[in-house]
């Protein structure tokens, strides 16, 4: 269950990391903010939901399911499940940080893709909770600059299918997911579950794709060899 | 965006992480398989995301540029290319292909 790669060198967030990682939330809050914006909600009320929810992917799944024609409720689905990427970082990253209910708590709350990732590569408890949340603040600090651009000043940036910005977040997620699709497992059932969606997009009812492709997980632990890991 | 939809999913953004953290993972402990299968959802749903918003245009499917970026992305990820770089040449390629 446990990620440890225990001999590893613990890379520490050096300040090229933290720019790296305040600059790539910072450009999905501008893209997420401008597509919100696009899409009908007005600016006030896309600030507050990215300060809220700060899930772009889940913003941008519940979209797809209301662009695609769906209903309130299946595009809430749709936005939920892809979230349950952060349930399984907390997962990963909670046994991992040291004892006490509440910091525990907190640092769970902010588990994204990064800053579990490098927290827990750190040999000790508090190593991995000082890396976390310093990359952490890394993005916090990009995420609300980005949302803050994106609200206020998108409009300055034109059209943003000229720029290219509908292409932004589908590469961010394929780099999100990048090392999970290079296990065997993992590669399975991204296929499986991108194959699922696609066939299913022009005829289920929109959000249906999103939900169905969970059985891409399925696909993958019956296709596998491993008898028990 | 609805205030419904704003409610529903912080609380199910946030819920998930408290939930994983201190109810499924002491849980999952004891089930390898399906400790398994729970680390493979984000391959499967967020590669639905991808291709819902890589190829769909409402409920068509279209290929347009934006393949094109996504699949120089493709490429960048495979290639380990640092995340920036993965983005920014994504958002290129589709409006340089789209300024044709």
């Amino acid at each position: 269950m446990s990620t440890e790669p225990a001999v590893a060198p613990a890379p520490r967030l050096s300040l090229a990391d933290f720019a790296t990682m305040a600059i790539t939330f910072f450009s999905l809050g501008v893209t997420l903010q401008v597509v919100l914006i696009d899409n009908g909600t007005s600016a006030m009320r896309a600030f507050v939901a990215s300060s809220v929810i700060f899930s772009a992917t889940s913003q941008f799944a519940y979209l797809a399911v209301i662009d695609a024609g769906g209903g309130e409720w299946a595009a809430i689905l749709a936005g939920v499940i892809v979230a349950t990427r952060f349930g399984i970082l907390a997962v990963s990253l909670t046994p991992r940080l040291p004892d006490g209910t509440l910091r525990r708590v907190a640092a769970s709350l902010n588990a994204f893709d990064p800053n579990v990732a490098i927290a827990v590569q750190q040999p000790t408890a508090d190593g991995v909770e000082r890396e976390f949340w310093r990359t952490t603040a890394g993005m916090y600090l990009g995420w609300f600059i980005g949302i803050g651009v994106g609200t206020f000043l998108g409009d300055v940036l034109g059209d943003t299918q000229r720029l290219g910005l509908d292409a932004v977040f589908p590469a961010a997620l394929l780099a999100i997911i990048g090392n999970l699709l290079r296990t065997a497992d993992g590669r399975v059932a991204g296929i499986a579950g991108g194959l699922l969606c696609l066939v299913l997009l022009p005829f289920a009812p929109a959000g249906l794709p999103i939900i169905l492709s969970l059985g891409g997980v399925a696909i993958a632990i019956l296709l596998s060899k491993e008898p028990e890991s | 965006m609805s205030v419904l939809a704003i409610v529903a999913l912080t609380v199910g953004v946030w819920g998930q992480r408290l939930a994983g953290g201190f109810l499924v993972g002491p849980l999952l402990e004891r089930r390898p398989t399906l400790a398994r299968a729970a680390g493979l959802i984000p391959a499967a749903v967020v590669m639905a995301v991808i291709v819902q918003l890589t190829v769909a245009n409402g409920k068509s499917l279209v290929f347009d540029e934006r393949l094109a970026g996504v699949a120089v992305a493709g490429l960048l990820v495979w290639r380990r290319a640092p995340f920036i770089v993965v983005v920014l040449s994504a958002a290129v390629t589709t409006a340089l292909l789209r300024a044709l």
